[in-house]
């Protein structure tokens, strides 16, 4: 289980165990961050997941579909460490990653 | 020369589709309090939501129903695709909007040709249309009342403009749109199916036309974009793009109106609040998402089981159908203090309107740039805008989907 850092909206570091197999966006909701919102439940049908990368770990992350790409620019907070976390898959590689709840729409 | 592309009329002239609101959609005054009582019992009962909200169940098939109030099941439900489907659907909407309806459908296959249409509609796509087509039209509807200084704002504004748009997005030939609507409402009268069908009917076939007339000739309208999309070098197939384009009145049209009609009288029923947006408009986001939340305009949605489950302590035989109340959690104390209480100013949270999971609303982004363009322009050009003090008060009405028949208004001195 990859242990990961989450902060959110108000600056608070919070570490969270990823179970292997679940998204980003799962890890961060099963930890009880509500404020991550993934009103799609997580098939990339909304943009509401929206996480800023620590950018050390962005080579390790899945390639960005166009999809996701057009999602992220709905967001007047994309910038170039922007990912939407459910089409993040928790694996070994991602141990000790930081993430930032980015903020709201 | 340019094929004529024909519409066909119901085969009984004489039926109004406008007369079917009622008994598809309820009358009830105020559904919110027999939905808190259920709420309070527990969160999932068994039986049929229409039933027990007096409507005559339509185009159901025989077999168990069960009704969702509680929110955690709600939610459970809108998004566990591996223990629930949208197959339910399939026993009306895709009987009336086609077996392509996507609301039909789930993933993979619906994700696929979603895709395409939420490109369409993205937040950064959809925006430009505020100026370029609403504005327009929300403008020539006010300027036919404008000079008497009152009007009924449903009648005259909210049930028109979100169809203005879409005809316009459609680029219908104006002779078409008459017949057009009868059908497009007609569609949805799942009490008289039998006209529902026909009007699905007849959609199609004057679809299918406009497709092929638009493959040809493509315009810059939304019939050709989709008529000309390829998805992995294909066209989108016709079932889809037909049963799509048969959504889209109801989808986008009919939902604007009641959302719209409601945030009106919201604020008309809450003139402080009011108030405070005439002196600071950057309130109209909020606005909206109160309404929303408040009294979206629908309140249920159709659900399947897949498998034998438990949900909210009840057995649920696979096949089940349920009634998700996503209106419900709208409504839950114990997400929104106070929840009966319209309050643009209360803590923002994520309502339910536009349901969750994967078929969240792939519309709800162009409602915003409506409603918005809306009340901008209420506010522009109806100063001291208030309830007729001679007229009845709106009435809020439906059990299944919401909405005042008229909201009489005096503006100016």
């Amino acid at each position: 289980m990859p242990a990961i850092t989450v902060i959110t909206r108000e600056g608070e570091e919070r570490a969270v165990d990823a179970g292997a197999g679940l998204s980003l966006m799962e890890a961060i909701r099963d930890a009880g961050i509500d404020e991550l919102l993934a009103l799609c439940g997580g098939c990339c049908s909304c943009a509401t997941c929206h996480v800023k990368v620590d950018p050390a770990f962005l080579p390790l992350l899945p390639a960005m579909s166009e999809d996701e790409s057009d999602l992220l620019d709905s967001s007047e907070h994309r910038d170039v460490t922007s990912r939407l976390s459910c089409q993040i898959s928790m694996g070994e590689e991602l141990a000790g990653l930081r993430v930032t709840i980015a903020p709201e729409d | 020369m340019a094929s004529k592309i024909a519409i066909q009329d119901f085969d009984d002239i004489t039926y109004n589709p406008f007369d079917s609101d009622e008994i598809n959609f309820g009358a009830t005054l105020d559904p919110y309090p027999q939905i808190a009582e259920w709420r309070a019992t527990a969160p999932v009962i068994e039986g049929d939501y229409r039933s027990k909200m007096g409507l005559t169940s339509a185009l159901y098939p025989d077999r168990k129903v069960f009704t969702v109030v509680g929110t955690k099941e709600i939610l459970e439900t809108l998004t566990d695709m591996d223990r629930f489907s949208n197959e339910g659907y399939k026993f009306n909407i895709g009987r009336t909007f086609g077996e392509g309806s996507i609301s039909t459908m789930d993933n993979p296959e619906h994700g696929r040709w979603r895709k395409i249409f939420q490109k369409i509609f993205l937040p950064q796509n959809v925006k430009p249309w505020g100026e370029e087509i609403v504005d327009p039209i929300v403008k020539g509807l006010m300027d036919k009342f404008i000079p008497r200084g009152e009007a009924d704002l449903i009648e005259e504004f909210t049930i028109l403009y979100p169809f203005a748009i879409i005809y316009k997005q459609l680029d219908l030939p104006v002779d078409d749109i008459k017949t057009f609507q009868r059908l497009a409402i007609g569609q949805t009268d799942y009490v008289n199916a039998d006209k529902a069908i026909e009007a699905g009917r007849k959609q199609g076939v004057y679809f299918s036309q406009l497709v092929e007339e638009r493959r040809k000739h493509p315009g810059d309208d939304l019939v050709s974009l989709l008529a000309n999309t390829e998805v992995d070098g294909d066209y989108l197939p016709d079932l889809v793009l037909i049963s799509f384009l048969r959504q889209l009145m109801n989808a986008a049209g009919d939902t604007t109106y009641r959302g719209t009609s409601i945030l009106l009288t919201a604020l008309l029923d809450n003139p402080d609040q009011f108030d405070a947006i005439r002196a600071d408009r950057s309130l109209i986001p909020q606005a909206i998402e109160e309404a929303l939340r408040w009294d979206g305009p629908v309140l249920v949605q159709l659900r399947m089981a897949k498998v034998d489950t438990v949900l909210g302590g009840v057995a649920i035989p696979a096949g089940s159908l349920l009634d998700v109340v996503a209106g419900a959690a709208n409504r839950d104390p114990a997400i929104f203090a106070d929840p009966d209480r319209f309050d643009i100013f209360r803590e923002r949270k994520p309502h339910f309107s536009f349901s969750r999971g994967p078929h969240i609303c792939v519309g709800q982004h162009l409602a915003r740039v409506e409603m918005t363009r809306a009340l901008h322009a209420v506010l522009d050009n109806l100063p001291n805008l208030r309830f007729d003090p001679d007229k009845p008060r709106p009435e809020i009405r439906g059990s299944m989907m919401r909405v005042p028949r008229h909201l009489y208004v005096r503006f100016g001195d």
